[in-house]
């Protein structure tokens, strides 16, 4: 933990990590054709297809047309359920904004210690893992009709991802308004640390469609609207997760103990067993005002799944400048309804049957996530360039509460990052 | 049923929208140029990922990983 954190340490010292340098690279390519009077990038108004799962990239170096960049960031995840995880990461692109092709790629990893209260109530001691994960994706935009396609895979001891999309879009009425369609395949094998995958793993595909358009409403305004259909094929249910079953009457209240639930369940604890396939549907909006020298963004969206799940999730934040400072408070709220067969307390019935369908997921049952936090950036660049180097920091604590679980009731997490941007 | 009437609201916005855009002369796109008007997401990468895993209403976002470190 020590050398982990050394690293963390050294590694925010030696400037890694940007957070919005490719958004801010597409927004300064259409900041510098608008202010020459040129059309600006269709990406600056084009829904994004994919969001990176990697650090944005950082250090710039520009030859002829060729924008080259390479960065890298430090994040840090810890909650009051004694989950703790630290995440490095790097990432490069390359791309010619003249001829409107771009490649990126990056690498990060997740180390991950838990001592959660789902594993003591197993029994089971503190769990480490490492998880890496790496992507690559392309774009070609040289007009009004761009594509654009992208690869990740991520790699666990027990969990397998592989991921695959292709985006098209295309900018109409004077790039006044863009759409896009993309389409995501998945391929995910889940399986336990220590057996081969050969040996026991369950399969889950996934098919992800997305269509959106952005609008400009007016010099200062942007809105965009995002429809997502995801299917889920495949058993996703957690091989580890066993799930206390009570005799019929007994009463466990919200929140129940370690000690409480071993006292009052029976002795069968089956596995978790959700239903083979899902479908998720999810509508987003998002607004985009700026002022003289703030920008307010609010997002809105809306979800539901054939799992019976309905939730809304609503996200705002301000960016005011102040100097060679930016500072960007952030709020969001999110809140859901349980799964259909979301249930507290399972009842083994007569003949030692039990529900077809269980859970122990916390995250499948009712709950209301608030987050506060926020950025802060300042330029330390000389006044000729003064974005030529950044020092950016970001902290979110988000507060849930669970309001039908067993074990606990709330949680507080927090997770930031350090970040030392550099640009030539 | 839901996802009908999801894409109808989809449409009907999008149609509500079209009917009140404006066209934005390239000169006059400066503010909309600005960094922080981009319609990429502002959230920082850990931040997407920590939503996945503790969120059950996640959608479009497995990008970000099936590897969730949540067994």
């Amino acid at each position: 933990m020590q050398l982990r954190r050394a690293a963390g340490a050294l590694l925010l010292v030696a400037v890694l990590t940007a957070r919005r340098a490719n958004a801010q690279a597409s927004a300064e390519q259409g900041r510098a054709t608008a202010e020459s009077g040129a059309t600006p990038s269709s990406s600056a108004a084009t829904p994004d297809p994919q969001p990176a799962a990697v650090a944005p990239p950082t250090h710039r170096v520009s030859t002829s047309n060729l924008t080259g960049t390479v960065g890298s960031e430090i994040a840090e995840y810890a909650d009051t359920d004694h989950v703790f995880v630290f995440t490095p990461s790097i990432a490069g692109a390359v791309s010619n904004p003249t001829a409107g092709w771009s490649v990126n790629a990056g690498y990060l990893v997740d180390a991950v210690s838990a001592a959660s209260v789902d594993i003591v109530s197993t029994a089971s001691r503190r769990w480490e893992e490492v998880r890496q994960e790496g992507s690559l994706a392309g774009s070609y935009h040289p007009g009004n009709l761009g594509v654009g396609a992208n690869a990740i895979v991520s790699s666990e001891p027990d969990y397998l991802s592989l991921n695959a999309g292709a985006s098209v879009t295309q900018d109409l009425l004077n790039k006044n308004l863009t759409w896009l369609f993309s389409y995501e395949y998945g391929h995910d094998v889940s399986g336990r640390t220590g057996t081969p995958f050969s040996v026991f793993s369950h399969e889950i595909d996934h098919h992800s469609l997305k269509a959106g358009v952005t609008l400009l409403l007016d010099h200062a305004t942007i809105v965009s609207f995002v429809a997502d259909v995801i299917f889920d094929i495949g058993d996703e249910s957690k091989p580890y997760r066993y799930i206390p079953l009570f005799a019929p009457g007994v009463y466990v209240p919200v929140g129940a103990s370690v000690a409480d639930v071993t006292s009052l369940r029976v002795s069968e604890r089956p596995l978790e067993q959700l239903p083979l396939s899902r479908q998720r549907f999810a509508t987003s909006g998002r607004l985009a005002h700026r002022f003289r020298s703030s920008t307010v963004r609010v997002d809105e969206r809306l979800y539901v799944d054939t799992w019976g799940m309905k939730a809304t999730t609503t996200d705002a934040r301000y960016l005011f400048d102040l100097g060679r400072f930016e500072v960007g408070p952030h709020l969001r709220i999110h809140g859901q309804s349980p799964v259909d067969f979301w249930q507290r307390a399972y009842v083994m019935g007569p003949g030692f049957t039990y529900p077809a369908l269980r859970t122990g997921d916390r995250e499948l049952g009712p709950l209301l996530t608030a987050t506060g936090g926020g950025s802060l950036q300042v330029a330390l660049g000389s006044k000729a360039a003064p974005r030529a180097w950044v020092i950016g920091i970001d902290l979110n604590g988000m507060w849930t509460q669970y309001f039908d679980d067993l074990y606990i009731t709330q949680r507080w997490s927090f997770v930031g990052g350090v970040s030392l941007e550099a640009a030539l | 049923m839901q996802p009908p009437l999801h894409a109808l609201v989809v449409l009907l916005t999008l149609a509500l929208m079209e009917s009140g855009c404006a066209s934005v002369p390239a000169y006059d796109r400066g503010r909309l140029a600005q960094p922080s008007m981009t319609t990429s997401d502002l959230a920082h990468p850990s931040e997407e990922h920590v939503r996945a895993v503790q969120e059950g209403a996640t959608g479009g976002g497995f990008a970000a990983g099936g590897g969730c470190g949540c067994n």
